[in-house]
């Protein structure tokens, strides 16, 4: 995408995030209709800040998603808030997306696990 | 609407951000600044966002459009000297392409025109090699009988007639063919009908099919026509039809058809050998297929006529193949030449491109820092390449549409539907895909730059100080693959040029300044014997004589240089008959007395026919110097005698050697005569009857046209005059396909020449002013006016130098494929490879000099204080 490739830096780390970007809003709506800024704080509080998003990114994840058909959007006041925001929430086709996802997603990191667990064989 | 959106959105990001920086004790203008830091920079977002809509593309397509003609409208100079050096490269491409379609991949005008095939005798003898020579009618009839690949066959014999009777008297040309010829070809008469088979026989053969013009012409189109009558030679004709506008075969000249009616006897003759024919394959049959079944039949038909046929095979061309004929290897290496001269073009605008760009880092930098991604910078960049290839690709469209007229006029009559040369969908099309490909190999070497350059540190760099290695680099090597590719067009060229000049000074054996000449033919109806004709010829050879104007004049059966003439083999009295495969050919002619004085061919020996050679006489006959060393060699040949034929047949004459010529080029310049025997046509010697004439003029022969059809028609004044011309038109005829080669290749030799040294000048000019600074303070520190020239010049001669090592290079290996064009000299020519490596030598030099000089007069306190 255009912003990281002007801003080398990023590069390395947002690809890393990239894949998985999608997964973590998805995640993240499963518990409810949320905003930007709430989906991006949600996600550094639950990794204990080791994923510190780029807010920037976040807002391309989420039209994309929106266009994809697989998030609902709406402007709305909703819980606590005062303020008008926009809320995200999963659709149906959302929600079997990532289902399909995070059992993918599973698979592949028990896989990994595997190989990070087991000792050298002998001989 | 969703920039909106997205706008909202992000504000509303950034309050709560704010709002939660303040509450965990930033100040205010803190908390903003921190909330800003944390969503990273907002154009670039919206770029991301907007990105991922489908109109987005064409939105910046059509942003990147507009933005790009207001550069090219404000640097008005720039553009206008791009696009018309993109119009000259790109016209020069387009009208060759006009060339090369019209000639080569036009479709020909008969349905299934991919299963037309004409076939030849293949004849490899050591005496004789021709793979299209002209097949006898019993070799025709047999492979007809014995084949199964073809629907039909036909053959065809060229003809030509006095059309007299309804107006004036006109020679007309055209064909005698089998019936089934149109069926053959698939081509339905516009009015009446085909031949028929009863039409194709000897007594009954007395019908007409006209060409349309012929038709317009003689019967005003009036379709009452078919079933008039025509008189041919004084014999009439009955039409039967009229075929369709445009056809015309086998000669784009042909005006009429009538059936070829061969008789039994002929059907038999397997020595005499003046057919063409033209078949259809079947569905399914192959050329590769049909020739092994050809092969077979050749080679019994050698058994059975040993005589006739040893060394006679048989050849199957396609019907495009014939058409196109020795035009294509030309054409493509004219296509290849010029498009050399596009990619020199390419390269000059790609160094004017590459120079503005580094002039407009900052700009790019700006944008980026804007929100522009790299991506969308380097679509601008070609965009604007593209734009200027577009504008200059449309006046190329113009200049090629306005050369075509001098094209068409040129054409030589060997390039197949040169007078259909235009501006067409296919050559629009091309033009235009041209220009889009030149528009991207024009952007390719600014892009590459750009995708090379840190904008971070541009936007920080002071403008003039903005050139890089890269860049200079980029420059270089276009500079030197420029100069490459001038040298392989100019190499080209001067091939050609050298190959032109031999063409012109080929020895042809003749004086040909001040000859004009022309056809009259004594049509058999009414000059029926050889007396009658030999009373026309005296007459008209001693009126033109008798003409003050009229130095001396003379007829013959065939103008030499114009690919026409007859060749027979030969036998030698005294000679053992010779085995088939070693009989000796000699081209024969019929020639009146004076012939060889008017020519200025030198009468070696003996004396020249005369006048008193008639039919009571020993049949005389006047050999080339060639002829009488290779049959009578160191030895005497007057008074020897030979017959025509290949093998000794009592019904052919004795011919006497009276007299001995000089050799003449006789079919055209670059062929080595064969062996040549003039005829008296006053007798029976079977050498064919006087048509041409030649009237050697004491001042300008044109003005003698006048004079010599009086003459003619103060004799018999129903007879035609046709091809009224001079002698060095007829030369210059004969090179017609050089001419037209050179003339375009020279033409595009020299814009190869301008463009090297526009390039190399700009290339030098460009750097004299980057490193003015750096020179300035060579001669603030003692450097001599001439130190500085010669560090700009060592520059420009190191580029060029590496240019003509890597061009002579390409050269050497290219020039290979123009070997069947060259005449008399090689393709490594070493005279046209010094010429060309000098010329550039010489333009590079000069090219570089003005820099050079300018850097020369560089005032140090001036240079430094800027």
């Amino acid at each position: 995408m255009t912003t990281m490739s002007l801003r080398r830096k990023h590069t390395d780390r947002s690809a890393l995030v990239q894949g998985t970007l999608d997964m973590l809003i998805l995640r993240t709506l499963l518990f409810g209709p949320a905003h930007g800024h709430q989906i991006a704080k949600h996600i550094r509080h639950t990794t204990d800040d080791i994923l510190t998003l780029e807010h920037g990114s976040l807002y391309p994840a989420l039209h994309r998603l929106e266009r994809k058909g697989w998030v609902g959007a709406k402007w709305e006041v909703l819980g606590s808030q005062k303020r008008v925001c926009k809320y995200y929430r999963l659709t149906p086709t959302g929600r079997k997306e990532l289902a399909a996802e995070s059992s993918h997603w599973k698979r592949l990191a028990a896989a990994i696990a595997r190989v990070m667990t087991t000792a050298p064989a002998k001989g | 609407m969703t920039d909106d959106d997205l706008d909202r959105e992000l504000r509303t990001h950034l309050e709560i951000e704010a709002e939660e920086q303040r509450a965990a004790g930033l100040s205010a203008t803190e908390a903003v600044a921190a909330a800003r830091r944390a969503l990273g920079r907002e154009t670039a977002i919206r770029e991301d966002v907007r990105a991922l809509s489908p109109a987005a593309a064409i939105d910046d397509l059509m942003q990147d459009l507009r933005y790009g003609l207001r550069m090219l409208r404000r640097h008005a100079g720039f553009t206008a000297v791009a696009a018309v050096t993109l119009a000259l490269g790109i016209g020069a491409n387009t009208a060759t392409f006009s060339v090369l379609e019209a000639a080569l991949l036009r479709p020909l005008p008969y349905p299934a025109a991919d299963r037309l095939v004409m076939l030849w005798e293949n004849v490899n003898i050591p005496a004789y090699k021709n793979d299209q020579n002209t097949p006898a009618p019993g070799n025709f009839n047999d492979w007809r009988r014995q084949s199964q690949s073809y629907s039909g066959m036909a053959a065809i014999a060229s003809r030509a007639w006095n059309l007299t009777g309804s107006g004036n008297p006109i020679r007309i040309s055209g064909e005698a063919v089998s019936s089934d010829f149109f069926e053959v070809l698939g081509i339905e008469p516009a009015l009446g009908r085909r031949f028929t088979a009863a039409d194709d026989s000897a007594g009954s053969e007395r019908v007409a099919m006209l060409s349309h013009g012929l038709w317009s012409d003689r019967f005003g189109g009036d379709p009452s026509a078919v079933g008039r009558t025509l008189l041919l030679d004084d014999v009439p004709y009955t039409v039967v039809g009229v075929m369709p506008r445009g056809f015309a075969f086998p000669s784009p000249d042909d005006q009429l058809w009538v059936p070829i009616a061969l008789t039994p006897q002929q059907l038999a003759n397997h020595g005499s050998h003046f057919l063409r024919v033209v078949a259809r394959l079947k569905p399914g049959a192959t050329t590769a297929r049909a020739q092994a079944e050809l092969d077979g039949i050749a080679a019994e038909l050698t058994k059975q006529f040993p005589t006739s046929n040893t060394g006679v095979g048989a050849r199957v061309m396609s019907l495009r193949d014939v058409v196109v004929g020795d035009v294509r290897r030309p054409l493509l290496v004219l296509a290849g030449i010029v498009g050399f001269v596009l990619l020199m073009v390419c390269t000059n605008i790609g160094n004017l491109l590459l120079a503005r760009a580094s002039a407009r880092e900052r700009e790019f930098a700006v944008r980026a820092a804007l929100g522009a991604g790299r991506g969308r910078v380097l679509r601008q960049l070609l965009t604007e390449s593209l734009l200027l290839a577009l504008i200059g690709g449309a006046a190329g469209l113009a200049l090629a549409s306005w050369s075509l007229a001098g094209l068409r006029s040129l054409a030589p009559a060997s390039l197949p539907h040169a007078e259909t040369i235009s501006i067409d969908a296919a050559v629009a099309a091309f033009n235009f895909g041209i220009a889009c490909v030149a528009g991207l190999i024009c952007g390719l070497a600014p892009a590459w730059q750009a995708q090379r350059t840190d904008l971070h540190e541009a936007i920080k760099a002071e403008a003039r100080a903005a050139s890089h290695p890269a860049g200079a680099r980029a420059r270089n090597l276009l500079v030197v693959a420029e100069t490459a590719l001038g040298v392989v067009v100019l190499v080209g060229a001067g091939l050609l040029l050298r190959s032109f000049w031999e063409l012109q000074h080929v020895a042809v054996g003749f004086e040909s300044d001040r000859l004009l000449t022309f056809r009259v033919v004594a049509p058999q109806a009414r000059y029926d014997t050889i007396q009658k004709r030999s009373v026309f010829l005296r007459a008209l050879a001693d009126r033109l004589n008798a003409a003050p104007a009229i130095k001396a004049a003379a007829g013959i059966t065939f103008l030499p240089l114009t690919l026409s003439g007859g060749t027979s083999g030969v036998n030698i009295e005294g000679d053992p008959p010779p085995a088939p495969a070693e009989v000796k050919f000699v081209d024969f002619r019929s020639v009146t007395p004076g012939y060889f004085s008017t020519m200025r061919i030198p009468l070696l020996a003996g004396r020249d026919l005369a006048w008193s050679d008639t039919l009571d006489s020993p049949n005389a006959i006047v050999v080339s110097q060639s002829a009488a060393q290779a049959f009578w060699p160191n030895r005497d040949p007057i008074g020897r005698r030979m017959k025509l034929g290949r093998s000794i047949d009592s019904s052919v004459p004795w011919l006497t050697v009276v007299g001995v010529a000089g050799n003449v080029r006789q079919l055209d310049l670059t062929r080595q005569p064969r062996p040549a025997v003039y005829g008296a046509g006053t007798q029976n010697t079977g050498t064919g009857d006087v048509r041409d004439w030649v009237v050697r003029a004491d001042g300008d022969p044109a003005a003698l046209a006048s004079l010599v059809r009086s003459a003619v028609w103060a004799i018999d004044d129903a007879l035609p005059i046709t091809r009224v011309q001079t002698m060095d038109r007829v030369r210059s005829t004969a090179t017609s396909r050089e001419r037209f080669m050179l003339l375009l290749v020279s033409a595009f030799g020299f814009l190869a020449l301008v463009l090297a040294a526009v390039g190399l000048y700009g290339v030098t000019a460009y750097t004299v002013a980057q490193r003015t600074r750096e020179l300035g303070i060579r001669v603030a520190l003692g450097a001599a006016p001439g130190d500085v020239v010669r560090l700009v010049l060592g520059l420009g001669g190191r580029l060029v130098g590496a240019g003509l090592a890597i061009g002579i290079a390409a050269a050497l290996l290219l020039t290979e494929l123009m070997r069947a064009l060259l005449f008399g000299v090689g393709t490594r020519d070493p005279l046209t490879f010094v010429a060309v490596g000098s010329l550039l030598a010489v333009v590079a030099f000069a090219a570089s000099y003005l820099p050079a000089r300018r850097a020369m007069r560089i005032d140090p306190v001036i240079s430094l204080r800027e």
